[in-house]
């Protein structure tokens, strides 16, 4: 589905950024990027989604048009603050078209009723589900997202973490999620890149074969978690 | 799922909330016309008991009977739509050149580093010193007016325009880049709104300016129009047409004003600011 081979991008000398980054993703794999700050896992995924071309190495997918392969949700939901939640799923395309579409989606994320709200009435959980909703509409080939949920309290975290599960479960979108949180990316993943050094080079891979929906307390999970751990060893450089 | 804890929300009702509010402003409206009419009131008394001399502040109702005379003979009228027309074609062409060079400044860099320093130092011309170029370029006919209107106008447009684009959050421009926009799919579907409520800012002190501007414009050579009304005025010691003049001015200013407010609380109900909390 996509295939990334040597890719590099270097900033500062050298100093900061990812270097050499082999990757591939199977159709509907979930793969988590696990690092510590300053590796450069967000610098890949604006490599990818094309926020930034100035890299080297390749990058291959399966689509057509190779620009639209990608769908992107940051950290922040980024909705438009002057459209209303329907208008911002739509955005980027035509309303007309795409409006039965954005509805179920939006019924999918669980906000139905607030297609007529402004981002300003929501609250921080509400808007990152409108932006799930707006990065799902385009149907990308691939879904990158960028520690999606890392500005949400705890449960609402959990809630959003169900709600791409069975996202998942219906649609199975080929998703590459750059976290720091380690019980998110054992929870939700099938696959864990760890990231390390500056410039960030890949340090090892995981694979998680437990069936979702996982529970958050698994023991195996739990064994995984001190491997992660172990890999990411912060007195290690 | 095993820990799923969705809740359902729903949106509340919000009648109730807002006709409470549409009770709390018209309270708020009649709460501001306490002190003007009470001055009026004053102002009144004051020149019927005596205490100024009528040639120099007339009564109210002086002023009023007056200018409803001069209405009568439809002379007033004509003094108005003058004035109207220079400030709204000023205020048109102001805010097109504005917008135009504006919207070029704040989106291409190299446009904004060669003409910004110059537009910034003519800005610190101060307006009056406009007037003899003006005439001596294009006459003492419509078209100087207009365009000292005009140039009022621009700069607090411009300014602000240039201000809102350059303002704008970089996060919002990435998501455009997302979709791969092109420029004009930029600009027209997150740069314009997202420097729509400076923009409107701008446009209401630009319309203040352009009042000013055109009595500036109708004191120093006109022969008709509201400016000119109160150099007459002035020149024939009638002070009852010059505050006539003043007032119309205030009532019209007040009105075009009225109207862009109302645009802008419309077009801008999406910002998240103490104006639209509930």
């Amino acid at each position: 589905m996509l295939a990334v081979d040597h890719v590099s991008r270097v900033f500062q000398n050298g100093k900061a950024g990812f270097k050499n980054i082999h990757l591939q993703l199977q159709r509907g794999e979930v793969v988590g990027v696990l690092g510590t700050s300053g590796c450069g896992k967000s610098t890949l995924l604006r490599v990818l989604s094309g926020l930034d071309p100035q890299y080297e190495g390749s990058i291959r997918t399966e689509a057509e048009r190779p620009e639209e392969a990608f769908g992107m949700m940051f950290q922040e939901p980024r909705l438009m603050p002057w459209l209303t939640v329907l208008d911002n799923v739509t955005f980027g395309f035509s309303k007309k078209e795409k409006r039965s579409q954005a509805l179920e989606l939006i019924e999918t994320v669980g906000l139905q009723g607030f297609e007529k709200h402004f981002p300003k009435d929501l609250s921080g959980g509400m808007a990152q589900r409108t932006a799930i909703a707006r990065s799902l509409l385009s149907q990308p080939d691939i879904l990158l997202l960028d520690e999606p949920f890392s500005a949400l309290d705890a449960f609402t975290k959990m809630q959003l973490q169900d709600l791409l599960l069975s996202i998942w479960e219906k649609r199975q979108t080929t998703t590459l999620l750059v976290t720091h949180d380690i019980d998110e990316a054992l929870y939700l993943c099938d696959r864990i890149v760890i990231m390390r050094g500056q410039p960030g080079q890949i340090e090892s891979e995981i694979f998680i074969n437990r069936p979702k929906p996982r529970k958050r307390g698994d023991a195996h999970l739990g064994e995984l978690k001190e491997e992660v751990l172990k890999e990411l060893d912060f007195t290690k450089s | 799922m095993s820990s799923r804890t969705e809740t359902t929300v729903r949106p509340v009702s919000r009648v109730k909330n807002t006709r409470f509010l549409m009770k709390r402003n018209i309270y708020g409206s009649w709460l501001g016309l306490i002190l003007p009419v009470s001055l009026i009131l004053l102002w009144e008394y004051a020149s019927r008991a005596g205490w100024v001399a009528p040639h120099l502040l007339p009564s109210p109702t002086t002023v009023v009977e007056e200018m409803a005379a001069m209405a009568q003979g439809g002379e007033l009228l004509g003094h108005i739509i003058i004035t109207l027309y220079r400030v709204f074609s000023g205020f048109i062409a102001g805010a097109l050149a504005a917008v135009l060079l504006g919207a070029a400044t704040g989106y291409v860099k190299v446009i904004h580093q060669l003409l910004d320093p110059m537009l910034q130092a003519l800005r610190a011309i101060p307006s009056l010193a406009w007037v003899p170029l003006f005439v001596l370029w294009i006459g003492i006919g419509e078209a100087s007016k207009i365009t000292l209107v005009a140039v009022g106008v621009f700069f607090p447009v411009y300014l602000n325009l240039t201000a809102g684009i350059q303002g704008i959050d970089r996060k919002l421009i990435e998501v455009g880049r997302i979709y791969n926009f092109t420029s004009f799919q930029q600009i027209k579907k997150i740069i314009l709104p997202a420097a729509l409520p400076s923009f409107i800012i701008g446009l209401r002190s630009g319309l203040s300016l352009g009042w000013m501007f055109v009595v500036a414009a109708e004191l120093l050579g006109a022969s008709q129009g509201l400016g000119y009304l109160m150099v007459y005025g002035q020149n024939t010691s009638a002070p009852s047409l010059v505050i006539g003049s003043i007032i119309l001015f205030a009532i019209f200013g007040k009105i075009t004003d009225e109207i862009l407010k109302r645009i802008q609380s419309k077009t801008l109900k999406w910002q998240d600011n103490l104006e639209n909390a509930s």
